[in-house]
């Protein structure tokens, strides 16, 4: 645990006088806030589990019909695919990028250090279509900063920059810059948390800087290490805005349907099969689930201690 | 994805600034060359950030013909401006007062909400606490798109979409908020502190109003600006809640400039009476920035002392 174990005897379990009063003043504080999550969070999932049973027409029970209806479309299995290769380039990416960052900026007592994590930061504080705006300058090379790379590399139109096998290229390096300095942030205070003592024995006994990082930190970050793999993992299957707007911009050689929630969206506002875009949802929704249920019981970093 | 959410917050480990790192070393070449590596890293975050402000004050010809850097005018900001303006009757005007109206609304609700929730988590015993606070991490750790097609689902159903208000309080639900709330006060507000209130006969809600909301000043400045930031920023709950043009936030609503654009449609670009290319584009993207920022300066300092207790992901 990298809280490191906690006194038993926390003052909060041995005054445990649960009085009726105080029970009732909680009740007052915490209905707003069970309301929102009724509101925003539980009835909409539930509703859309009931659409998603619904018959194409609208009406009547439909079964599984719905769910159907999703797996056999053909953008489907593509879309799948295609997170599958955002997540192959983004994942080691980010993870080697932030963990790495953060591991270097750790050691150092520089005044520079500050500093430089504000600079990773900033992008993140810029994110979304902002950020997306900035990427299309940087990709379209008829006016990018970057026009002798991209014509080295031999681009000379967006389309060329962007064509469909670069994307998961593209938005790695997009979400690597909005998201990198934020989550190097979490991962420099995992390393924060690590106790001196600890980092003085090693020291004592010899070990090496290098030797430091991979026996004693990389393996006490551990959790944060997974958070990092599992959110992400998260994000990616829940990818809409960059693929969305770049395929805006391309005019065509990006499919509107490239990721399952476009799909999802393609389902909603333009078949108007609302069951099928429920059913994805939820199918969706599931993934996103499963992966905050592990974030929240098993890397032990949300304990109630 | 912009989404603002949860991260751990190691309740116990305050940063170590540890005598191992505090004791002089000479200065190595080995030292260089990871701090070498770190400022390159920076450059080109700069440089990327700079290029794209500054061509804000260039001409598109500029751009074409002079790469990266070219001269600058600050006649130009006028000039982007005025073409701002002049889409479509000035409706980026109007995305902007959406947005600030549902960032504020958002952020504000998410503070009202979040605060006596996070305190109740942490200070209070209830039934069903330990299954809320589940619940309050759970949903913080998912991505705030997931429930986009379920809640548009849910506010057709009762036909409010395209209004403002419901999606300030679907914005209002924040999870990450509680979390940091309850954080806040299970590390600040000392247990003894509320018993002895307890025993002078003050009532929950006193307690609260008078021991928990004057302590509240950080979390409330962190949950704000995180709420704002996320709300500001979110692009596929306005796209899908709020179809109407007029009705827009800035971030779906650069999406339509981009697709107006001479440079990424010129087909539709053809009847446009302004100029849409990259410096205008930059500009309004860059403008949209600005409150953001603002936000960012005023909870600088609490920020720093949040990134201690936690951190944040943007």
């Amino acid at each position: 645990m990298p809280e490191g174990p906690r006194p038993k005897s926390h003052p909060r379990r041995k005054a445990t006088v649960i009085t009726g009063r105080q029970g009732h003043g909680g009740l007052v504080l915490l209905m707003p806030y069970v309301v929102l999550l009724l509101i925003v969070g539980i009835i909409p999932a539930g509703y859309a589990i009931y659409q998603s049973f619904l018959a194409r027409s609208g009406s009547g029970f439909g079964g599984l019909s719905a769910y159907h209806d999703v797996v056999t479309e053909f953008q489907f299995v593509g879309s799948l695919e295609n997170i599958g290769l955002v997540m192959a380039v983004w994942l080691p990416f980010m993870i080697i990028g932030v963990v790495g960052l953060a591991l270097l900026l750790h050691g150092r007592r520089s005044r520079l250090v500050g500093g430089l994590r504000f600079i990773y930061y900033l992008p993140g504080a810029l994110a979304g279509m902002g950020n997306f705006v900035l990427w299309l300058f940087l990709l379209d090379p008829v006016d990018s900063p970057i026009r002798p790379l991209l014509s080295w590399l031999g681009y000379s139109t967006l389309d060329q920059t962007a064509e469909p096998a670069h994307l998961p290229v593209i938005f790695a390096l997009m979400l690597f810059f909005q998201g990198a300095g934020t989550w190097i942030l979490i991962i420099y205070g995992g390393l924060n948390g690590i106790s001196d003592e600890v980092q003085e024995a090693a020291i004592v006994d010899g070990a090496t800087g290098w030797q430091l990082t991979r026996r004693i930190k990389l393996p006490l970050i551990r959790p944060w290490i997974a958070y990092l793999i599992l959110l992400n993992i998260a994000y990616a299957t829940q990818l809409f805005l960059e693929p969305q707007v770049l395929g805006l911009a391309t005019e065509g050689t990006i499919s509107p349907q490239w990721t399952p929630n476009q799909l999802s969206y393609t389902f909603a506002f333009q078949i108007f099969d609302v069951p099928a875009a429920a059913a994805l949802s939820v199918m969706l929704l599931l993934v996103s689930l499963v992966i905050g249920v592990i974030i929240t019981t098993r890397t032990g970093l949300f304990s109630d201690r | 994805m912009s989404e603002v959410l949860g991260a751990p917050v190691a309740i116990g480990g305050l940063p170590a600034t540890g005598d191992v790192r505090r004791k002089r070393r000479r200065f190595r070449t080995r030292e260089i060359t990871p701090m070498g590596f770190l400022m390159l890293v920076a450059l080109i975050y700069l440089f990327i950030m700079v290029t794209f402000v500054l061509a804000t004050l260039r001409s598109q010809a500029s751009l074409l013909s002079q790469g990266a850097f070219g001269p600058l005018s600050l006649g130009r900001l006028r000039f982007d401006w005025l073409q701002l303006k002049g889409f479509s009757d000035g409706i980026y005007f109007t995305w902007l007062k959406n947005s600030a109206y549902l960032s504020f609304g958002g952020a504000v609700i998410a503070v009202l909400v979040a605060l006596p929730a996070g305190y109740a988590l942490a200070m209070l015993h209830f039934r069903g606490r330990r299954v809320l606070l589940f619940l309050t991490i759970l949903t913080m750790v998912m991505p705030n798109t997931v429930l986009v097609i379920p809640l548009f689902l849910e506010v057709s159903a009762v036909h409010q979409v395209d209004v403002l208000w419901p999606v300030a309080v679907i914005m209002g639900f924040f999870p990450f908020g509680t979390y940091l709330s309850f954080v806040h006060y299970r590390t600040t507000l000392p247990y003894e502190m509320l018993e002895a209130g307890r025993i002078d006969g003050v009532s929950e809600m006193g307690l609260f109003w008078r021991v928990a909301t004057p302590l509240a000043k950080q979390a409330v400045a962190l949950v704000f600006f995180f709420a704002f930031v996320a709300d500001w920023t979110n692009y596929f709950l306005p796209l899908v809640m709020l179809p109407t043009s007029a009705a827009q936030t800035v971030s779906v609503g650069l999406q339509e400039l981009i697709t107006s654009s001479q440079l990424f449609n010129a087909s539709a670009a053809a009847g446009l009476n302004v100029q849409l290319y990259m410096p205008e584009l930059a500009f309004a993207a860059v403008l949209q920035m600005l409150p953001v920022l603002a936000v960012f300066v005023g909870a600088q300092r609490y920020l720093q002392r949040g990134a201690m207790l936690g951190s944040v992901k943007g």
